[in-house]
């Protein structure tokens, strides 16, 4: 099938390769022309703009930053909206705000375009090994056509609902992630200040009830000392804002996850947005420093 | 001096009346006609617009909800800019995001009108005595254009810096208040639930060092039951998360201010939003096991 693919940071870059494996034609739009390299000389042809993307494809993959990037990218100067042909389809893995897709997937629909919000979880080793978890909102139908190459690109692809959807679905993941990464720098601090080894106690809660893939990975950089991004905070922080505004304005409360936002805000202003979010063991160390 | 006044709800109404009171001649506009007949019969004159304000007045003055209506009258079509009105003075006394007025004032610069920001604190009740306290952002020579329109609605007024100056000063207003009615409430239902008269103790900490007005006044509207706006919870609501989506882009911990939003997002997401902010006493006693 003739794709196209726009966002080639590390996750993009990685899934862009397996769709090309996959054995699909593969056309490329980037900011940064110098991001495209290692696709072209796997194949992949770069475009001049996203509607230049958009004329040459069936589907088209977006995994950007913020709502804002997806916005310009689909309907800007340009942009994809202005190459797409009626029918054809628009998937957008980004983690942006459930609002900002559903108003996407209602302009674009008066188009005739038809659009998934599928946002991933499972980060840059996942997606190189095609294991992302994906979460999916718009129609059943829409899903369908999809699937094959969502197939290409992850393990777990459920159908969340409606547009908006996968986006509701992936702002209670990175609530309950971060949280628990959180949770995890907590109970390490804790044990080293109470004298025991933060290694013996992450390995004996392992096998336990207190386990979780955050404690494992996150806690595991958390013990070696090695804060080398992974995800980089600052999308976690920016993932935050989003879950946090939708809150508001469904009048729901959010106490643990308005705390967890605050030790993200406090990592932010420490100048660690683009380490790991493993980090936030060092929040929790600098508020014990003695202070001066 | 000819004074425009925008917004006419349950601040703006008793704020334009201690201007005419004062003698000062008034234009006022509002969106809902019924709410300007109160001026009228009063003695102000209508308008049929913002702009139809701007064209007859030396000094604008706008109390409306949030950021988008402040654009909207300022901005917007029919708005305050289109008048063609350089050397105007635009004072808007909402709380809105800093950043937000910034913005506004910097596009109304560019038509040659002069911006200051200036939210008040005080309520209703400070709004009618005409004892509000307003803090201002914006230029010296603006500032001093306004003083005298000031000094009839307020007792303690600050020029606080530049544009923006005086929505930060708002913001941490609504930090101290907003955790302060919580704080207030917390205590007075800690005794209740202890078996101890509420009414006594906040009697027995007025004399010390918990004395706040919030305890005096807002205490003994919780002791009353009286939970008829005053203030709006809602309007709580939006200010703490004026205050929280700021501190996310400034990178800052606010771990107090983070969970008294989350209690206001429950107030309204419990249909508490009409009432009054110190209604947040009924959620936190269904909290600890009270029937309702």
């Amino acid at each position: 099938m003739q794709i196209g693919f726009i966002g080639l940071g590390v996750m993009g870059q990685a899934m862009a390769l397996n769709l090309l494996r996959g054995g699909h034609r593969l056309a490329l739009w980037a900011r940064r022309p110098e991001v495209l390299q290692p696709l072209l000389e796997a194949g992949a042809v770069a475009c001049a703009t996203p509607a230049a993307v958009g004329r040459r494809s069936e589907v088209v993959f977006t995994m950007l930053t913020a709502g804002a990037d997806v916005e310009r990218v689909a309907l800007g100067l340009d942009g994809l909206v202005e190459g797409l042909s009626a029918a054809s389809l628009l998937v957008d893995m980004s983690t942006i705000a459930p609002e900002m897709a559903r108003s996407l997937a209602l302009r674009l629909g008066e188009q005739g375009i038809d659009m998934l919000d599928a946002p991933v979880s499972g980060g840059g080793q996942a997606a190189a090994a095609a294991s992302l978890a994906i979460m999916v909102g718009g129609k059943a139908a829409v899903l369908e056509r999809a699937r094959p190459l969502l197939e290409l690109l992850g393990k777990t692809i459920v159908h969340v609902g409606d547009n908006g959807a996968g986006q509701v679905a992936k702002a209670c993941n990175q609530m309950i992630m971060v949280g628990a990464i959180q949770a995890a720098a907590e109970a390490l601090h804790f044990a080293a200040a109470a004298g025991a080894d933060p290694a013996k106690v992450r390995q004996a809660l392992a096998g336990g009830s207190a386990g979780s893939r955050a404690l494992e990975i996150m806690g595991g950089r958390m013990v070696d000392r090695d804060f080398a991004a992974g995800v980089e905070a600052r999308l976690h922080h920016k993932d935050y804002g989003i879950l946090m505004q939708e809150a508001h304005r469904l009048g729901v409360p959010l106490p643990v996850a308005a705390q967890v936002w605050q030790q993200l805000n406090a990592l932010m202003a420490m100048g660690w947005g683009r380490s790991d979010t493993a980090s936030l063991l060092r929040v929790l160390e600098a508020s014990q420093r003695a202070a001066g | 001096m000819k004074i425009g006044f925008i917004g006419l709800g349950i601040m703006g109404r008793p704020m334009a009346l201690n201007l005419l009171q004062a003698g000062h001649e008034l234009t006022v506009w509002a969106r809902r006609a019924e709410s300007m007949q109160p001026l009228l019969d009063a003695g102000a004159s209508g308008a049929d617009s913002p702009a139809g304000v701007a064209g007859v007045v030396d000094l604008l003055i706008s109390v409306v909800a949030d950021a988008p209506d402040v654009e909207q009258v300022m901005l917007g079509e029919q708005g305050v800019a289109s008048a063609d009105r350089a050397g105007l003075v635009a004072v808007d006394m909402s709380t809105i995001r800093p950043a937000a007025a910034r913005e506004i004032g910097a596009r109304l610069l560019e038509q040659g009108v002069d911006f200051l920001d200036a939210p008040v604190s005080g309520g209703e009740v400070g709004a009618i005595a005409g004892s509000l306290s307003i803090m201002v952002g914006g230029s010296v020579a603006a500032f001093e254009t306004a003083r005298p329109a000031f000094e009839c609605m307020g007792k303690n007024i600050v020029h606080v810096g530049d544009a923006g100056a005086g929505q930060v000063a708002k913001a941490a207003n609504q930090i101290v208040t907003g955790a302060g009615v919580l704080t207030v409430a917390e205590a007075l239902n800690f005794a209740a639930r202890s078996g101890v008269d509420p009414a006594k103790v906040r009697e027995a900490l007025l004399g010390g060092f918990a004395y706040s007005k919030i305890l005096e006044n807002h205490g003994q509207r919780m002791l009353d039951r009286n939970f008829k706006p005053g203030f709006k919870s809602w309007m709580h609501q939006k200010d703490m998360n004026i205050v929280m989506q700021s501190a996310h882009e400034l990178g800052m911990c606010l771990p107090v201010a983070a969970a008294t939003a989350q209690m206001y997002n429950a107030m309204l997401g419990s249909g508490l939003g009409e009432e009054d902010s110190i209604a947040i006493l009924k959620l936190l006693e269904r909290l600890s096991g009270a029937e309702d």
